[in-house]
Protein backbone atom coordinates (compact mmCIF):
# COMPACT_ATOMS: atom_id res chain seq x y z
CA UNK A 1 0.00 0.00 0.00
CA UNK A 2 2.79 2.36 0.87
CA UNK A 3 4.34 1.67 -2.56
CA UNK A 4 1.15 2.76 -4.25
CA UNK A 5 1.04 5.87 -2.05
CA UNK A 6 4.61 6.61 -2.93
CA UNK A 7 4.03 6.17 -6.67
CA UNK A 8 0.93 8.35 -6.66
CA UNK A 9 2.72 11.06 -4.64
CA UNK A 10 5.56 11.00 -7.14
CA UNK A 11 3.25 11.35 -10.12
CA UNK A 12 1.32 14.20 -8.46
CA UNK A 13 4.45 16.13 -7.48
CA UNK A 14 5.97 15.65 -10.94
CA UNK A 15 2.85 16.90 -12.73
CA UNK A 16 2.53 19.84 -10.32
CA UNK A 17 6.12 20.85 -11.18
CA UNK A 18 5.64 20.54 -14.99
CA UNK A 19 2.03 21.58 -15.68
CA UNK A 20 0.27 24.85 -14.97
CA UNK A 21 -3.06 24.53 -13.20
CA UNK A 22 -4.97 25.65 -16.29
CA UNK A 23 -3.09 23.65 -18.89
CA UNK A 24 -6.12 21.32 -19.33
CA UNK A 25 -8.07 24.29 -20.76
CA UNK A 26 -5.44 24.70 -23.48
CA UNK A 27 -5.55 20.97 -24.26
CA UNK A 28 -9.35 20.87 -24.32
CA UNK A 29 -9.33 23.86 -26.69
CA UNK A 30 -6.86 22.12 -28.99
CA UNK A 31 -9.01 18.98 -29.08
CA UNK A 32 -12.19 20.97 -29.88
CA UNK A 33 -10.61 23.04 -32.66
CA UNK A 34 -8.72 20.03 -34.00
CA UNK A 35 -11.80 17.79 -34.24
CA UNK A 36 -13.77 20.60 -35.93
CA UNK A 37 -10.99 20.99 -38.50
CA UNK A 38 -10.86 17.31 -39.51
CA UNK A 39 -13.66 17.58 -42.13
CA UNK A 40 -11.77 20.49 -43.75
CA UNK A 41 -8.83 18.25 -44.58
CA UNK A 42 -8.56 17.34 -48.27
CA UNK A 43 -8.58 13.65 -47.41
CA UNK A 44 -12.08 13.87 -45.88
CA UNK A 45 -13.45 15.86 -48.82
CA UNK A 46 -12.07 13.39 -51.33
CA UNK A 47 -13.82 10.54 -49.50
CA UNK A 48 -17.19 12.35 -49.73
CA UNK A 49 -16.85 12.92 -53.45
CA UNK A 50 -15.98 9.31 -54.04
CA UNK A 51 -19.25 8.24 -52.39
CA UNK A 52 -21.59 10.52 -54.33
CA UNK A 53 -21.78 9.15 -57.92
CA UNK A 54 -24.87 7.19 -56.94
CA UNK A 55 -26.62 10.50 -56.24
CA UNK A 56 -27.79 9.41 -52.82
CA UNK A 57 -24.77 9.94 -50.55
CA UNK A 58 -25.14 12.36 -47.67
CA UNK A 59 -28.26 13.04 -45.67
CA UNK A 60 -30.12 14.67 -48.58
CA UNK A 61 -28.44 13.10 -51.60
CA UNK A 62 -27.96 15.05 -54.81
CA UNK A 63 -31.32 16.10 -56.34
CA UNK A 64 -29.59 17.29 -59.51
CA UNK A 65 -28.76 13.69 -60.44
CA UNK A 66 -31.08 11.21 -62.12
CA UNK A 67 -29.94 8.53 -59.64
CA UNK A 68 -31.32 10.52 -56.68
CA UNK A 69 -33.76 8.27 -54.79
CA UNK A 70 -36.83 10.48 -55.27
CA UNK A 71 -36.50 10.18 -59.06
CA UNK A 72 -37.27 6.43 -59.07
CA UNK A 73 -40.33 6.75 -61.33
CA UNK A 74 -39.63 10.01 -63.15
CA UNK A 75 -39.79 10.48 -66.91
CA UNK A 76 -38.76 13.96 -67.96
CA UNK A 77 -36.31 16.82 -67.52
CA UNK A 78 -35.15 17.59 -63.97
CA UNK A 79 -36.25 21.10 -62.98
CA UNK A 80 -33.00 21.42 -60.98
CA UNK A 81 -31.21 21.78 -64.34
CA UNK A 82 -33.83 24.14 -65.77
CA UNK A 83 -33.75 27.11 -63.38
CA UNK A 84 -35.93 25.54 -60.68
CA UNK A 85 -35.26 22.81 -58.10
CA UNK A 86 -36.58 19.32 -57.31
CA UNK A 87 -39.41 21.00 -55.34
CA UNK A 88 -39.98 24.28 -57.22
CA UNK A 89 -40.78 25.20 -60.81
CA UNK A 90 -38.52 27.50 -62.87
CA UNK A 91 -39.67 31.14 -63.05
CA UNK A 92 -42.38 31.68 -65.64
CA UNK A 93 -43.80 28.16 -65.41
CA UNK A 94 -46.83 26.88 -63.51
CA UNK A 95 -46.89 23.69 -61.43
CA UNK A 96 -49.59 21.38 -62.74
CA UNK A 97 -52.17 20.48 -60.07
CA UNK A 98 -52.75 17.13 -61.80
CA UNK A 99 -49.86 14.79 -61.17
CA UNK A 100 -48.45 11.28 -61.36
CA UNK A 101 -47.95 9.78 -57.88
CA UNK A 102 -45.88 6.77 -56.87
CA UNK A 103 -43.59 5.55 -54.10
CA UNK A 104 -39.79 5.52 -53.84
CA UNK A 105 -37.56 4.01 -51.15
CA UNK A 106 -35.12 6.32 -49.40
CA UNK A 107 -31.92 4.27 -49.03
CA UNK A 108 -30.86 6.34 -46.02
CA UNK A 109 -33.69 5.26 -43.70
CA UNK A 110 -35.05 2.30 -45.74
CA UNK A 111 -38.59 3.77 -45.73
CA UNK A 112 -40.93 4.17 -48.71
CA UNK A 113 -42.23 7.64 -49.41
CA UNK A 114 -45.16 8.81 -51.55
CA UNK A 115 -43.69 11.01 -54.28
CA UNK A 116 -45.69 13.41 -56.44
CA UNK A 117 -44.10 14.19 -59.82
CA UNK A 118 -45.65 17.59 -60.49
CA UNK A 119 -44.82 18.83 -63.97
CA UNK A 120 -43.92 22.46 -64.60
CA UNK A 121 -45.84 23.87 -67.54
CA UNK A 122 -46.18 26.93 -69.73
CA UNK A 123 -42.70 27.37 -71.21
CA UNK A 124 -41.00 25.42 -73.94
CA UNK A 125 -39.45 22.01 -73.19
CA UNK A 126 -36.33 22.39 -71.01
CA UNK A 127 -34.19 19.74 -72.73
CA UNK A 128 -31.55 19.42 -69.98
CA UNK A 129 -30.97 16.49 -67.58
CA UNK A 130 -33.35 13.96 -69.15
CA UNK A 131 -34.15 11.32 -66.53
CA UNK A 132 -36.20 8.30 -67.54
CA UNK A 133 -36.36 5.64 -64.80
CA UNK A 134 -40.03 4.61 -64.80
CA UNK A 135 -39.90 2.17 -61.84
CA UNK A 136 -43.48 1.07 -61.12
CA UNK A 137 -44.87 2.65 -64.27
CA UNK A 138 -47.78 0.85 -65.97
CA UNK A 139 -48.93 0.78 -69.61
CA UNK A 140 -51.15 3.54 -70.98
CA UNK A 141 -54.40 1.67 -70.22
CA UNK A 142 -53.54 2.24 -66.54
CA UNK A 143 -53.37 5.94 -67.27
CA UNK A 144 -53.07 7.02 -63.62
CA UNK A 145 -49.79 5.06 -63.37
CA UNK A 146 -48.47 6.01 -66.79
CA UNK A 147 -46.06 8.88 -67.14
CA UNK A 148 -45.93 9.15 -70.93
CA UNK A 149 -49.12 11.18 -70.94
CA UNK A 150 -48.85 14.94 -70.55
CA UNK A 151 -49.58 15.72 -66.90
CA UNK A 152 -49.73 19.43 -67.83
CA UNK A 153 -53.38 18.75 -68.73
CA UNK A 154 -54.52 20.43 -65.50
CA UNK A 155 -52.44 23.59 -65.95
CA UNK A 156 -53.42 26.80 -67.79
CA UNK A 157 -50.93 26.11 -70.60
CA UNK A 158 -50.28 22.52 -71.59
CA UNK A 159 -46.68 22.95 -72.78
CA UNK A 160 -44.43 20.64 -70.74
CA UNK A 161 -41.19 22.16 -69.44
CA UNK A 162 -39.70 19.95 -66.65
CA UNK A 163 -40.59 17.73 -63.66
CA UNK A 164 -40.28 18.07 -59.88
CA UNK A 165 -40.35 15.30 -57.24
CA UNK A 166 -42.22 16.29 -54.07
CA UNK A 167 -42.44 14.10 -50.96
CA UNK A 168 -46.12 13.91 -49.92
CA UNK A 169 -45.68 11.70 -46.85
CA UNK A 170 -44.31 8.37 -45.62
CA UNK A 171 -45.96 5.44 -47.45
CA UNK A 172 -47.56 2.54 -45.58
CA UNK A 173 -46.19 0.13 -48.18
CA UNK A 174 -44.45 0.32 -51.56
CA UNK A 175 -46.92 0.72 -54.41
CA UNK A 176 -48.28 -2.69 -55.46
CA UNK A 177 -46.86 -2.47 -58.99
CA UNK A 178 -43.29 -2.60 -57.69
CA UNK B 1 -54.23 -4.37 -14.01
CA UNK B 2 -52.52 -7.15 -15.95
CA UNK B 3 -55.65 -7.87 -17.95
CA UNK B 4 -56.03 -4.13 -18.68
CA UNK B 5 -52.49 -3.95 -20.08
CA UNK B 6 -53.08 -7.13 -22.08
CA UNK B 7 -56.28 -5.62 -23.53
CA UNK B 8 -54.44 -2.41 -24.42
CA UNK B 9 -51.61 -4.26 -26.13
CA UNK B 10 -54.11 -6.43 -28.03
CA UNK B 11 -56.15 -3.44 -29.24
CA UNK B 12 -52.98 -1.66 -30.37
CA UNK B 13 -51.83 -4.72 -32.31
CA UNK B 14 -55.29 -5.17 -33.83
CA UNK B 15 -55.52 -1.54 -34.97
CA UNK B 16 -52.13 -1.64 -36.65
CA UNK B 17 -53.04 -4.54 -38.94
CA UNK B 18 -56.58 -3.50 -39.94
CA UNK B 19 -57.31 -2.21 -43.43
CA UNK B 20 -58.25 1.16 -41.93
CA UNK B 21 -54.59 2.00 -41.62
CA UNK B 22 -54.30 2.24 -45.41
CA UNK B 23 -57.15 4.62 -46.14
CA UNK B 24 -55.22 7.87 -46.36
CA UNK B 25 -52.27 6.11 -48.04
CA UNK B 26 -54.58 4.62 -50.69
CA UNK B 27 -56.32 7.97 -51.16
CA UNK B 28 -53.06 9.83 -51.84
CA UNK B 29 -51.66 7.13 -54.12
CA UNK B 30 -54.82 6.41 -56.13
CA UNK B 31 -57.05 9.52 -56.00
CA UNK B 32 -54.99 12.59 -55.07
CA UNK B 33 -52.94 12.67 -58.27
CA UNK B 34 -55.94 14.14 -60.12
CA UNK B 35 -58.41 15.15 -57.38
CA UNK B 36 -55.56 16.65 -55.30
CA UNK B 37 -54.89 15.89 -51.63
CA UNK B 38 -57.46 18.54 -50.68
CA UNK B 39 -60.04 16.84 -52.94
CA UNK B 40 -60.79 20.13 -54.68
CA UNK B 41 -59.94 18.86 -58.19
CA UNK B 42 -59.03 21.24 -61.02
CA UNK B 43 -60.48 22.81 -64.15
CA UNK B 44 -60.72 19.36 -65.74
CA UNK B 45 -61.20 17.12 -62.66
CA UNK B 46 -64.40 17.19 -60.54
CA UNK B 47 -64.15 18.25 -56.90
CA UNK B 48 -64.80 15.48 -54.35
CA UNK B 49 -66.61 18.03 -52.18
CA UNK B 50 -69.48 17.70 -54.70
CA UNK B 51 -70.18 14.28 -53.14
CA UNK B 52 -72.05 16.07 -50.35
CA UNK B 53 -74.87 17.15 -52.69
CA UNK B 54 -75.19 13.64 -54.20
CA UNK B 55 -74.91 11.43 -51.13
CA UNK B 56 -78.59 11.56 -50.14
CA UNK B 57 -79.81 10.65 -53.68
CA UNK B 58 -81.05 7.13 -54.26
CA UNK B 59 -78.57 6.18 -57.00
CA UNK B 60 -75.52 7.73 -55.34
CA UNK B 61 -74.35 4.66 -53.48
CA UNK B 62 -73.82 2.61 -56.65
CA UNK B 63 -72.66 5.66 -58.64
CA UNK B 64 -69.71 6.35 -56.31
CA UNK B 65 -68.33 2.85 -56.92
CA UNK B 66 -69.13 2.60 -60.66
CA UNK B 67 -67.33 5.82 -61.73
CA UNK B 68 -64.31 4.61 -63.74
CA UNK B 69 -61.61 5.99 -61.38
CA UNK B 70 -63.05 4.03 -58.46
CA UNK B 71 -64.10 0.85 -60.31
CA UNK B 72 -60.69 0.52 -62.03
CA UNK B 73 -58.56 1.49 -59.01
CA UNK B 74 -55.73 -1.04 -58.56
CA UNK B 75 -56.96 -2.03 -55.08
CA UNK B 76 -58.62 -5.12 -53.62
CA UNK B 77 -62.34 -4.76 -52.94
CA UNK B 78 -61.61 -4.87 -49.18
CA UNK B 79 -59.23 -1.93 -49.39
CA UNK B 80 -61.50 -0.10 -51.87
CA UNK B 81 -64.52 -0.46 -49.56
CA UNK B 82 -62.53 0.89 -46.60
CA UNK B 83 -61.18 3.73 -48.76
CA UNK B 84 -64.65 4.74 -50.01
CA UNK B 85 -66.09 4.74 -46.46
CA UNK B 86 -63.21 7.04 -45.52
CA UNK B 87 -63.70 9.27 -48.58
CA UNK B 88 -67.44 9.62 -47.87
CA UNK B 89 -66.79 10.56 -44.25
CA UNK B 90 -64.16 13.09 -45.24
CA UNK B 91 -65.96 14.83 -48.11
CA UNK B 92 -69.59 14.68 -46.99
CA UNK B 93 -68.86 15.51 -43.37
CA UNK B 94 -70.37 12.33 -41.87
CA UNK B 95 -69.70 8.61 -42.02
CA UNK B 96 -72.10 6.60 -44.22
CA UNK B 97 -74.90 5.08 -42.13
CA UNK B 98 -74.51 1.84 -44.06
CA UNK B 99 -70.83 1.17 -44.71
CA UNK B 100 -69.65 -0.28 -48.03
CA UNK B 101 -68.62 -3.92 -47.74
CA UNK B 102 -66.04 -5.71 -49.89
CA UNK B 103 -68.77 -7.94 -51.36
CA UNK B 104 -70.94 -5.00 -52.40
CA UNK B 105 -67.97 -3.14 -53.91
CA UNK B 106 -66.76 -6.18 -55.84
CA UNK B 107 -70.22 -6.56 -57.43
CA UNK B 108 -70.66 -2.87 -58.31
CA UNK B 109 -67.17 -2.38 -59.77
CA UNK B 110 -67.84 -5.11 -62.35
CA UNK B 111 -69.96 -2.63 -64.36
CA UNK B 112 -68.11 0.69 -64.56
CA UNK B 113 -69.89 3.59 -66.31
CA UNK B 114 -69.00 4.21 -69.94
CA UNK B 115 -70.34 7.76 -69.62
CA UNK B 116 -69.97 8.89 -65.98
CA UNK B 117 -71.27 12.41 -66.72
CA UNK B 118 -74.56 11.07 -68.08
CA UNK B 119 -74.79 8.70 -65.08
CA UNK B 120 -74.23 11.64 -62.75
CA UNK B 121 -77.09 13.58 -64.36
CA UNK B 122 -79.39 10.60 -63.70
CA UNK B 123 -78.34 10.53 -60.01
CA UNK B 124 -78.83 14.31 -59.64
CA UNK B 125 -82.32 13.96 -61.17
CA UNK B 126 -83.33 11.13 -58.79
CA UNK B 127 -84.64 11.69 -55.27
Amino acid sequence: MSRLDGWFEGVTRESARRLSRRSWIARLGAVLVGSAAVPLLPVARAAERAASPDGIAGPEGDPSRCEYWRHCAIDGFLCTCCGGSHTACPPGTEMSPVTWIGTCRNPKDGKDYIISYNDCCGKTICGRCLCNRNEGERPLYHWYRNNDINWCGGAKLQTYSCSTALVVKVAKEPQPEK
Amino acid sequence: MKSLIAALVFSLAASSVSADAFEEHDFILNCAGCHQVSGSGSATVPSLHNMAELVSKSGARAYFIRVPGVAHAPLSSERLAALMNWVLRRFTGKAPTLRYTAKEVSELRKSPFLDPFAARAVVVGSD
